[in-house]
């Protein structure tokens, strides 16, 4: 545009580069298309004609350095045969060129914003730095090119991540490292590799410099009736990433206006879109807005000074960063206030001067509404209350003449305080309906009224109680059965059992089926629902369930008759 | 009262909370929309105090009036603090002005028990509706659960926030009943377990209204009461598997103005925090139990990591032969962490691992020396005992300083 040194006409002979689809940046003048050496040749491949004729070539961006670094494959030019440059300057030694003055070209933000051609200046900087008339460059070799190599995505991820590192010879170094990747050496990428470990620190630098302009950068507002922009900043980036963090503020500001000025570019959000520009502030100066004392006043008193503990605080920022923000100011006057006694009380002196005051109210009025907690909650009969997040009791109608003595509640219980409203609850009612019985009739409980379980990664896996826990817990059982007084009590699994016929020595394998006498009722055992739905066979499942219909049909019976008839010839199986 | 006032005042207040993470929320954004914010599921800091914790999230309390009279907080109704309240819009204003200058993720909201916990919690969700729903605001946004509360408020809570926090702030049950008087660990885990509860339903079905997406977390104060580590770590691991929390806090306690005599005089070491730190992250991260970590009563070694605890305590599983092990047995090696791991496993994929491999990965040399073999390197014959190897390994001592005070700085 503005340009003043001598075009390279040449360079303007071939079609505009545009951004490859893996770079789908809007044009970045900051980036402009320097040497457009591979992008603009297809299939002359001027990169490689370049390189042949021992001219450096000059990339300003992922997109230019990965499409000459294509051609350069494509005809296997080794990465010690290439010389690379930046037009930034900065690059190889030799082809280093004057710097490139962005301030005029995209002075006024809205012509920015109209992507300039970027192309005219760069290509000048080709010239500038003897590129060389096109037509003088040796003819490529006649050899078919070899085809490009497949790169995985997060390989390809990580060299435009690296490209945005500013070490003098990055690209030189990415090329390097696709060279070895297409020779098959992929533990290019590995840290344990010596280039992988320099890729992976390049990758981590931009990382970092990202995160920390996401993190560091501090708006200032602007008076409403300066129009837009209403927020700016200023910020200094080690890496170039104003690009991808522009994405992460247009995410977060919405509609609002702002821009973020740097030493080489800014960039200008005006609510719908974005704009690219070259530097527009010379420095932090011209943004004070003096809006930042409520933001000071947060810091402060935020901070404890009974945890003083500045390494920590060192480890997370750099100490160059602390000069752009507000309250690096004030930062070593709290450290030597902390240090100096503050820290024996962790409150912020402005406050503890002030005069404070009691709150004037009796401790029963402070005590809050809630429901006195069960005898049941306050068990301490054995340790599973600690674990337990409450006791749950049985849940029926309390003249039920059947009662189901679970073993102990689960998981879901466990939160929500009823017995079987889980997957074996649910098995229940199948039960029921299956023996025609209303299961709204029957008095449910457990043995164990809290949760036993161990820890198996982040969930709790159920774990059989103790006898000396079930036997603890006796003492409510009997309380239950005292007060429903059922005729009949169905014992699900053996931990039931054992509770009911308050024994250990009982199994439940030969008491299955088989109706006994016990204290004046009918005792029933069966199988527990959760194991029906643990079994893997189909046809276990299947004969567990029916077993259950079966002993809770025998149960209703069992209702009928009186307690002194033999019972020999109940026997299910 | 001026806002700057309020400000200084209720931010005070709310330092003693550990907790400032954003995060772990759905990834929002503002483009194209009226309104404001966005989270990106990571969570940055905006800055560090002095104190080494980061400023991530506007953390203030609602009001530091208080009716309870926990012994440990410095708002607790007998103690004779400066007390204001924030209107809503104040909260909302300041939220949103914060936010506008990147000093900030979002909200922290906490609050004193005032009126009643219904009352409470009630004015807390009002700052969360109003910011997200007048106010279109996409940020962060963490609020306190009062445990008391009705449940019908926690569920609202979950419709605005991205976490909820429910404090069970002492390990053990006596501790609460002689330091809060007025809490009760009974509904704490009540409400943990609503919370957790209304979290599975929408794991279950998709389709179920927002709740909490972020999760839910707590606190635990170290050093208030005569709880040891062990204690802490059990009853931490209880919370996770109960409750499906995604972080227990651990706050090491710091001395208040006019300390009641119920508490310490002295804070515990910060180092000890820092243990537990490590040890619930070797829960969380590594898989292990709470009884690996610490079998016996009593606390954490303040001169060794809690997982050169563990390996220099359960030496039959070493030296570990990193060209065989799997991933989770080599990142119990002291020295080695998950992401080392994981490398050292994807690197076994293309060639044997060497010494120069874990120098590479920044592995930390002198301290897994001991416990690996890999091709080229094996320990001495005839190993160390685990005490000379812990003396080899454990920080280097400190000498004892005079004037601590003057040091710090």
């Amino acid at each position: 545009m503005n340009d003043d040194r001598p075009a390279d006409r040449s360079a303007h002979s071939f079609p505009p580069a545009h951004a490859p689809a893996a770079d789908p940046a809007p044009a970045d003048p900051a980036q402009p298309a320097a040497a457009r050496a591979g992008a603009a040749g297809a299939p002359a491949f001027l990169a490689v004609r370049l390189v042949l004729a021992r001219q450096p070539l000059l990339v300003a961006s992922f997109a230019e350095w990965r499409e000459a670094a294509r051609a350069l494959l494509a005809y296997e030019i080794a990465p010690e045969r290439v010389t690379w440059g930046s037009p930034h300057g900065g690059g190889d030694l030799f082809t280093s060129t004057p710097q490139t003055d962005l301030a005029q070209d995209a002075a006024m933000p809205a012509q920015a914003g109209a992507a300039p051609e970027g192309g005219a200046d760069t290509a000048a900087d080709a010239v500038a730095a003897g590129a060389p008339d096109v037509a003088s460059l040796p003819p490529l070799p006649a050899r078919t090119p070899r085809p490009t190599p497949h790169l995985p995505r997060s390989f390809m991820e990580m060299l435009q991540s690296a490209a945005c590192c500013r070490v003098p010879d990055r690209w030189a170094f990415l090329y390097r490292v696709i060279w070895r990747w297409q020779l098959g050496q992929h533990d290019v990428q590995s840290p344990a590799d010596e280039d992988g470990a320099r890729l992976q620190a390049m990758v981590k630098a931009v990382r970092r410099e990202e995160h920390d302009m996401h993190a560091y950068i501090r708006f200032r507002e602007r008076p409403e009736e300066a129009g837009a922009p209403r927020f700016v900043a200023w910020y200094e980036p080690q890496h170039d990433v104003l690009p991808q963090v522009a994405k992460h503020f247009v995410n977060r500001m919405g509609k609002v206006s702002w821009m973020i000025a740097t030493p080489d570019a800014s960039v200008l959000w005006d609510g719908r879109t974005l704009h690219n520009a070259g530097p527009l502030v010379k420095g932090e100066e011209e943004l004070e807005d003096g809006g930042e004392a409520l933001w000071l006043t947060y810091y402060r008193s935020i901070f404890n000074p009974a945890r003083l503990n500045t390494t920590v605080m060192q480890q997370h920022i750099q100490s160059h960063r602390w000069k752009n923000l507000p309250e690096g100011k004030i930062v070593p006057h709290m450290v030597s206030e902390a240090a100096m006694g503050a820290r024996k009380i962790g409150q912020f002196q402005a406050v503890g001067q002030r005069r404070g005051t009691t709150i004037p109210i009796a401790p029963e009025a402070a005590q809050p509404d809630r429901q006195q907690p069960s005898k049941l909650d306050e068990c301490r009969r054995c340790t599973l209350w600690e674990f337990a997040t409450q006791a749950v009791p049985g849940i029926g109608p309390q003249q039920a003449q059947i009662m189901f003595v679970g073993e102990q509640p689960g998981d879901q219980e466990d939160l929500s305080g009823q017995p079987f409203i889980g997957p074996a609850g649910q098995l229940l009612d199948r039960v029921c309906a299956n023996a025609g019985v209303d299961r709204e009739t029957i008095y449910v409980t457990n043995a164990v009224k809290h949760f036993k379980w161990e820890p198996r990664g982040k969930r709790r896996l159920h774990k059989t109680p103790a006898q000396q826990e079930i036997e603890a817990c006796h003492y409510w059982l009997d309380k239950e059965l005292a007060q429903v007084n059922p005729t009949v009590i169905v014992a699900l699994g053996a931990t039931a059992l054992k509770s009911v016929l308050r024994t250990a020595n009982v199994t439940l394998r030969n008491s299955l089926g088989k109706p006994m006498r016990v204290g004046g009722r009918w005792v029933v055992t069966t199988y527990h629902p959760s194991y029906v739905l643990r079994v893997p066979s189909e046809e276990a499942k299947r004969e567990a369930f029916n077993i259950m219909v079966d002993s809770l049909k025998l149960a209703h019976q069992l209702l009928e008759r009186p307690l002194e008839e033999p019972d020999q010839q109940d026997r299910l199986i | 009262m001026e806002l700057k006032d309020k400000l200084e005042i209720l931010a005070d207040a709310a330092k003693y909370d550990a907790s400032c993470a954003s995060s772990g929320a759905p990834k929002r954004d503002s483009v194209d929309k009226d309104g404001l914010g966005a989270t990106t599921g990571m969570g940055i800091c905006h800055s560090y105090t002095p104190d080494g914790r980061c400023v991530s999230l506007l953390k203030i309390l609602l009001t530091n009036f208080c009716v309870y009279d926990c012994q440990y907080c410095v708002n607790r109704r007998s103690s004779n603090v400066p007390r204001a309240r924030f209107t809503v819009d104040e909260v909302v204003k300041l939220t949103q002005d914060f936010y506008l200058r990147n000093y900030i993720d979002g909200l922290f909201l906490s609050s004193g028990i005032i009126q009643s916990s219904d009352y409470t919690m009630e004015q807390l969700v009002e700052v969360a509706r109003r910011l997200r729903e007048d106010h279109k605001f996409r940020g962060y946004i963490h609020l306190k659960t009062i445990p008391d509360a009705d449940p019908r408020l926690i569920e609202l809570a979950g419709k605005y926030a991205d976490r909820l926090s429910v404090n069970i702030e002492l390990p053990t049950q006596d501790s609460v009943t002689r330091l809060a008087p007025e809490k009760s660990v009974h509904t704490i885990k009540l409400a943990m377990g609503s919370i957790r509860t209304k979290l599975d339903e929408k794991d279950d079905h998709p389709k179920a209204p927002v709740f909490a997406p972020a999760g839910q977390s707590t606190q635990m104060i170290v050093g208030a009461d005569a709880s040891d580590d062990q204690t802490i770590l059990n009853t931490a691991q209880t919370l996770y598997g109960s409750y499906k929390l995604k972080r227990v806090y651990y706050s090491a306690f710091s001395p208040i103005p006019q300390s009641p005599s119920s508490v310490p005089s002295a804070p515990p070491p910060l180092l000890r925090e820092h243990r537990l730190y490590q040890a619930d992250f070797l829960m969380r991260g590594y898989g292990f139990n709470a009884g690996e970590i610490l079998p016996q009563s009593g606390n954490l070694a303040l001169d060794i990591d809690p997982k050169l605890g563990w390996a220099l305590a359960n030496r039959e599983h070493f030296p570990l032969d990193l060209n065989r092990a799997d991933e989770s047995m080599i990142a119990r090696v002291p020295g080695i962490g998950l992401r080392s791991a994981k490398r050292l496993i994807d690197l076994r994929r293309l060639r044997r691992i060497r010494w120069e491999d874990l120098s590479r990965l920044r592995c930390s040399l002198k301290k897994l020396a001991p416990f690996v073999v890999v091709a080229d390197y094996k320990p001495a014959q005839g190993m160390a005992s685990s005490e000379l190897l812990r003396r080899h390994l454990a920080d280097a001592p400190e000498q004892m300083n005079l004037f601590p005070e003057l040091q710090a700085a």
